[in-house]
């Protein structure tokens, strides 16, 4: 964003760093609390029923290590999102939090009741003991831990959807009102919610098929109950997360739906759809896979039944994440904000007055080509760094000098022009005036050529 | 005042329903109440865990299990206090990110990429902590190895406040910021500096009160060992509270007028000096209260919780004139930078308004032509010229049909023309009665 200072973050790349963290966080939450919350509490109803000891110390191991991910990955790491966004792209969280401050509040109180019953109800396990009173009621503190870490997954899909799939929200854009329960109610929420809570039961429940896996080695007859325990809630999971997908799906914008083949696999690919299909369908077939042998035998199955089970649901989870972001492209905030934090309605006056003329963070000598235009390439690094580098590195991760390779200084002119066209409908239009454009051409083949 | 540099605020209004004067204040005491509990969790947080390592230590050199239950019993606070003081963490957070955007911001982006720190170094750091409360038993006879995991954490917990107090300090003095400002500038100035040596001798004041409190109520307690460690941790207590709270008195003076002069004296017209006082009056009470019986343990717990809420009101005071001063400081900016948005977004209107230029393509080019751009096709071929791929003449000397020019359009086959990069990709969304036309106008190309 032009008003902003530049982060630069060469090899890696903005995208790379800030995917980094949302996958764990994702990993991690969706895991060890929201989906490990509702399977552990689920354990534990059972283990007080048949009052089984050993079934209610699998269950408290398999806690212990979701507790440790959950609170020194998956919180800090929720918060990571917005400290990678605030200096990757401070106009369109600032954006999200004007729009979303008393959500997230609320979230944050849910995560304050989340916090405090997740501590109670590990720290005091132990002191419970099975076939007390105590015990009913410390389970009840694991159903309250539950209810509150799903409402966090509920605000937060919210915020979610609604850079998808905005809505009306925006009754006047100059001076900006926004409707703030437009926003909240916009068309994804629900079908994403419901998606995301049962693929992270599913999720949960295939860690748990494998934290058993290694809790029970010298018992095999917990490891069969809790192996068909957790199996069964996978199971149960699936057709539903399917169904809410569908229903996710129809509320896509039609021109994300064009997108999906090179989200889910990638543009290079994309003249071959088939191939994204084969590897959606080739990870669900491991996870199925793994999840069956461990299931049907669970007495005799390999570990490497619980990894390729892993592999192939995270591998899901994974790609589900890539389609989602790319789909939005261009935009972060869909129609109302590109991916490069420039707010569609400012185009025409970044076209009129040029983009540099508001870049409060770049030296003045350079805001501008000077009449000898000596000052050309240093001009276009500035605009490449402000405009580019969300998505592009130099020479790292989705280099751009791989992109303009072997072209002269006038295709690039020409294809900077039409970004956003058929070739790259993921693309945002440029930003800025005629000579900013020529400059950053200018660069960019500068950069090339040095590399011949 | 004018600032050189400075971002627009965020083109949104803050979303107080209109209600700017009700909740306004209702944010801003959020926000000081939210970041004190944040606070007092991070100082016990830092004290805890170095004084737990210390005891470990001195436990085992000194073969004394008093010390090493001591060192012990602080594992739970540290992890009570490194779980609520990042969730209480949040709420400041969300509340300066939303009320000073332009500002915090752009302050995190010049002290980036070290600004994450705070994520991937807490994250290390608290890993290191479990790994060090949860081996304790296990790891009795490797003391060495036990001190060393320990000390990764405190080390990693100890440089969090570095980052966090830079980015604070860079935000509240938007006059210091150049076109190269990075985070070792901002961490090694004497502004930052000073702030740092007054937060970490608080740290370690707050530590000592929380060990006075936990100490007396562990020399209650049944078991001899546990009862013994209270009466380390109440005189340990004793001297971690009285020994920083005096080096305060001269640290806090010495960060406050590092300052920008325009802060300080909004500061004091604002009469913000007189918590100052009060805070220092305050202080000065307890520190009398925890000296009188500082050679001997006749410490009753009604002192001990005197002095504790007494510290309470000193604390809310200090975040109180903590507040006035970054309000002194930042004030005039937020105002320019609301009003260098409200212009922009007039600018912005009446640009988008203004009646548009004629396009690029005439109306009069020819069909095929139109619908090339409309399509996009001249993002990367001309009529007559190499750009990405070739020129529409060479196309046209090749004499496809229109039916093999649909098919390319959809499966294109670069190998029939090895020399351009990269390969053209395909492009089944262009609606073949429009490919039809462009390859009408193609072939009718000489």
């Amino acid at each position: 964003m032009f008003d902003f200072p530049i982060f630069d973050m060469p090899m890696f790349g903005h995208r790379f760093i800030f995917a980094f963290d949302a996958i764990v966080h994702v990993f991690i939450s969706h895991g060890a609390a929201v989906g490990g919350s509702i399977v552990l509490v689920l354990a534990q109803r059972l283990a007080i029923k048949n009052n089984d000891q050993k079934f209610d110390d699998l269950a408290y191991k398999v806690l212990f290590t979701l507790f440790i991910l959950a609170t020194a990955v998956g919180a800090l790491t929720g918060i990571g999102i917005w400290i990678h966004a605030n200096i990757i792209n401070p106009a369109a969280i600032g954006a999200l939090l004007r729009v979303f401050f008393w959500k997230w509040f609320v979230e944050w109180i849910v995560f304050n009741v989340e916090m405090v019953f997740l501590l109670m109800w590990f720290l005091s396990w132990k002191n419970r003991p099975l076939g007390t009173p105590a015990k009913q009621s410390h389970y009840r503190l694991g159903v309250a831990y539950a209810v509150a870490s799903w409402l966090t997954m509920a605000i937060i899909t919210a915020i979610l959807g609604f850079m998808m799939t905005p809505g009306n929200w925006l009754r006047s854009d100059f001076p900006a009102r926004p409707d703030y329960i437009a926003a909240l109610m916009n068309p994804s929420w629900i079908p994403s919610l419901g998606f995301r809570t049962f693929f992270a039961v599913a999720w949960a429940s295939a860690i748990c098929m494998l934290l058993t896996w290694f809790f029970t080695r010298n018992d095999e007859e917990t490891r069969v109950k809790g192996i068909r325990f957790f199996g069964k809630i996978l199971a149960a999971c699936v057709p539903l997360f399917l169904l809410f997908g569908y229903w996710y799906y129809l509320q896509f914008p039609a021109q994300a739906k064009e997108l999906f083949v090179i989200g889910a696999i990638t543009r290079r690919l994309a003249g071959n759809p088939q191939l994204a299909t084969y590897l959606t369908l080739g990870l669900a077939a491991l996870g199925l896979l793994g999840a069956l042998t461990l299931y049907a035998n669970p007495k005799r199955a390999p570990l490497v039944a619980a990894v390729i089970m892993l592999v192939g649901t995270s591998g899901l989870i994974g790609e589900f994440e890539r389609v989602r972001e790319f789909v939005r492209k261009p935009y972060i905030i869909y129609s109302y904000m590109y991916a490069n934090g420039v707010r569609v309605i400012d185009m025409p006056l970044l076209e009129r007055d040029g983009y540099l003329k508001y870049a409060q963070f770049v030296p003045p000598e350079f805001r501008q080509v000077s009449a000898n235009g000596d000052n050309k390439l240093k001009v276009g690094e500035y605009i490449y760094k402000m405009e580019c580098r969300y998505c592009h590195t130099v020479n790292g991760i989705n280099a751009i000098t791989a992109r303009v390779k072997g072209w002269n200084e006038e295709t690039i002119d020409n294809r900077i022009g039409s970004l956003h066209a058929t070739v790259t409908p993921f693309m945002p239009p440029f930003a800025g005036n005629v000579a900013e454009r020529q400059a950053l051409s200018a660069y960019l083949y500068d950069l090339s050529s040095q590399q011949r | 005042m004018h600032f050189n540099m400075l971002p627009n605020d965020i083109p949104l209004p803050i979303p107080t329903w209109g209600m700017d004067s009700v909740l306004m204040p209702v944010f801003l005491i959020l926000l000081v109440v939210s970041f004190v509990v944040h606070m007092v969790f991070i100082n016990v947080l830092l004290g805890a865990s170095l004084a737990s390592v210390y005891f470990n230590r001195k436990g085992a050199m000194e073969k004394n299990p008093v010390f090493d239950r001591v060192a012990y019993l602080l594992t739970t606070p540290v992890t009570i206090s490194e779980n609520m003081g990042a969730l209480w963490g949040v709420a400041p957070l969300l509340l300066v990110s939303v009320l000073f955007t332009p500002l915090f911001y752009a302050a995190a982006i010049m002290n980036s990429p070290q600004w994450l720190h705070i994520i991937y170094g807490n994250v290390a750091a608290f890993l290191f902590s479990y790994l060090y409360k949860f081996t304790w038993h296990k790891l009795e006879n490797r003391k060495p190895l036990h001190i060393m995991i320990g000390s990764a954490s405190v080390i990693l917990f100890f440089t969090l406040p570095l980052v966090f107090m830079s980015t604070v300090q860079l935000y509240w003095t938007p006059t210091t910021w150049t076109y190269n400002t990075h985070f070792w500038d901002a961490l090694l100035r004497p502004d930052t500096f000073f702030r740092l040596v007054h937060f970490f001798l608080a740290a370690f004041a707050v530590t000592g009160l929380f060990m006075m409190l936990y100490g007396k109520h562990k020399q209650k307690s049944a078991d001899a060992t546990d009862a013994e460690a209270g009466t380390i941790l109440l005189r340990t207590g004793k001297s971690w509270f009285a020994l920083p709270t005096v080096l305060n008195l001269f640290a806090g003076p010495l960060a406050l007028f590092q300052e920008p002069s325009y802060g300080i004296e909004a500061f004091f017209s604002a009469g913000y000096h007189w918590l100052i006082v009060l805070s220092v009056v305050i202080a000065l009470i307890c520190l009398y209260l925890v000296i009188r019986n500082f050679l001997n343990d006749h410490v009753s717990s009604g002192r001990v919780w005197t002095v504790a809420g007494l510290m309470a009101v000193t604390i809310l005071s200090m975040a109180t004139l903590r507040h006035g001063m970054r309000m002194s400081l930042i004030g005039p900016a937020l105002a320019q930078a609301k009003a260098q948005s409200e212009q922009f977004q007039k600018d912005s209107y009446e640009a988008r308004t203004a009646p548009k230029p004629a396009p690029a393509i005439a109306a009069d080019a020819p069909v095929g032509k139109q619908l090339a751009e409309k399509n996009g096709c001249l993002a990367c071929h001309a009529e007559d010229k190499r750009l990405v791929g070739p020129a529409y003449k060479e196309v046209a000397a090749r004499g496809y049909t229109a039916d093999k020019i649909v098919a390319l359009v959809k499966q294109p086959v670069p190998a029939d023309w090895p020399d351009y990069q990269p390969p053209m990709p395909p492009m089944p969304q262009v609606p073949e009665a429009d490919v039809r036309q462009i390859a009408d106008w193609i072939n009718g190309l000489k």
